[in-house]
């Protein structure tokens, strides 16, 4: 081996963390949330920082916990409280909706493990 | 090392560059790869909600402005389609269902003329299965509202709807009308709608000229073109837990449809009474979790998950062949799964362990 032969393996080796992280991390961990009403844009919501979010729909308002990654349905004025069983969602593709309350919520990545979900 | 110990320092160092050379292009070609995997097609999703459900349109290779508009006309569609054909907030159909009420003969366009039609061939292929007559019955239950909350309904109730039995056989279609023989046929299209309008989603799409897009209506989507090099990847959704159980890869023009009994349901007195009702007994279906069903019509992919879903696990291979649908995974209450060996040809298990599955050959 020379020493260039040396410097190459060294240049390979450094890179390989980063090649590491950009390809093998955990493809599903969601960084944002799409959040739908009834009549209304999409809106776009971080998950780095921790809030409450006060979404308008037809029975009233439907309240969503943004927390440490994570998202749920804190509170919603339907019947069932489908929404709030369906508990924290934390990876890319995981979607609740308070379906009567015509709110949703989908979680999405930068990298997304799949094109669409069937439900 | 081994022509070092038996060449000449001259090869040797000829060999020992040729490796440097190598490594250097390897590494460049590498680089290459990598930018080449990093440039990426503009992707879209658009969300609104329809049918009771998220609606979601993807494309793929659409600019902003073009994605934003096709995705508004697909948008419009379907609010068409949901104020048309509501089974229960007054609609176009629920017009059309209290004229069948009273025996009349009942204008239909054409739109609604072409699922009727769809929806009676598929209904009789399927034994009646797949019921659109039983309207009535649904509302019994509670299924026609927006927050299906029970008590289930007293027995007699279903037991007189059931010994009138509305069956697609009762209605008569001409050119641009219909009849019902049995005045207790309701039409409801809950279990076929979906697969139909979100394969016309994507007909649309194409005239508009989108080449790629995905139109998911929840638990029906159709796909049109590929993610750029690969096909469009589709996640199934575990019956019984978050996240997915399952994984396939959709040709262009393909529907896949999944009918689960998660979707729509109430609990009453600890019991859970879920929206798939079997029109042998009036019930909810017993024994299966979800179906899943590819085919290349949407309109027969989401009536022979309904279908199949009633059927349960002896009938379910007759009634798939009866629909024509040859690509089918059925997940039963104990979390096993059968699949049809077309199907078993493409699935991929997300779960770990493997779920215990078995191929079934269609009679």
């Amino acid at each position: 081996m020379t020493r260039a032969d040396w410097l190459v393996l060294a240049c390979l080796l450094a890179v390989q963390p980063w090649l590491y992280w950009h390809y093998w991390r955990d493809q599903g961990a969601a960084d944002s949330a799409v959040i739908t009403a009834l009549g209304q844009a999409p809106q776009h919501v971080s998950l780095q920082h921790d809030q409450l979010l006060k979404v308008h729909g037809p029975l009233g308002d439907s309240v969503l916990e943004v927390q440490a990654g994570r998202v749920r349905f804190r509170a919603s004025p339907c019947r069932g409280k489908q929404c709030i069983h369906s508990g924290w969602l934390s990876r890319a593709g995981d979607f609740a909706a308070c379906l009567p309350n015509r709110v949703s919520v989908t979680l999405v990545g930068t990298v997304m493990r799949y094109d669409a979900i069937n439900f | 090392m081994n022509e070092e110990q038996s060449g000449g320092r001259c090869a040797a160092k000829a060999s020992r560059n040729s490796h440097f050379l190598f490594r250097i292009l390897h590494s460049a070609f590498c680089v290459l790869l990598l930018t080449a995997c990093s440039r990426e097609e503009p992707l879209h999703h658009e969300q609104f909600l329809a049918f009771g459900t998220l609606i979601e349109i993807t494309t793929y290779s659409v600019d902003d402005a073009a994605a934003q508009q096709a995705s508004a006309a697909i948008e419009q569609d379907f609010q068409r389609m949901d104020r048309d054909w509501h089974a229960w907030r007054p609609s176009a159909l629920t017009a059309l269902n209290a004229r069948l009420a009273q025996g009349q003969s009942a204008p239909v366009d054409a739109a609604l003329l072409d699922l009727i039609t769809r929806s009676r061939k598929l209904s009789l292929a399927s034994d009646g299965l797949f019921d659109p007559a039983l309207g009535q019955l649904f509302g019994l239950w509670g299924f026609q509202s927006d927050e299906p909350a029970g008590p289930p309904p007293p027995e007699q109730k279903i037991k007189d709807l059931l010994s009138a039995l509305p069956t697609m056989a009762d209605l008569h279609i001409t050119a641009d009308s219909v009849r019902s023989d049995n005045p207790q046929l309701r039409l409801d299209f809950g279990a076929i709608a979906k697969g139909y309008a979100a394969q016309l989603a994507i007909e649309h799409l194409q005239r508009l000229g989108v080449h790629n897009a995905i139109v998911a209506a929840a638990g029906d989507l159709h796909v049109l073109g590929r993610h750029g090099a690969r096909p469009w990847h589709i996640g199934i959704r575990h019956p019984r837990a978050p996240g997915i159980i399952a994984s396939v890869d959709l040709n262009s023009g393909e529907s896949i449809s999944t009918s689960g009994d998660y979707e729509r349901y109430f609990t009453f007195q600890g019991q859970r009474y879920h929206h798939l009702i079997d029109p042998r007994t009036g019930y909810p279906a017993q024994g299966t979790a979800a179906v899943t069903v590819i085919a290349a019509d949407g309109a027969r992919a989401d009536a022979a998950a309904t279908a199949l879903f009633i059927a349960g696990a002896r009938d379910w291979p007759r009634i798939a062949r009866a629909m024509g649908v040859d690509q089918v995974m059925r997940i039963d209450q104990q979390g096993k799964v059968q699949l049809t060996s077309a199907m078993a040809a493409r699935v991929h298990f997300e779960i770990e362990p493997t779920p215990i599955s078995t191929v079934i050959r269609l009679p």
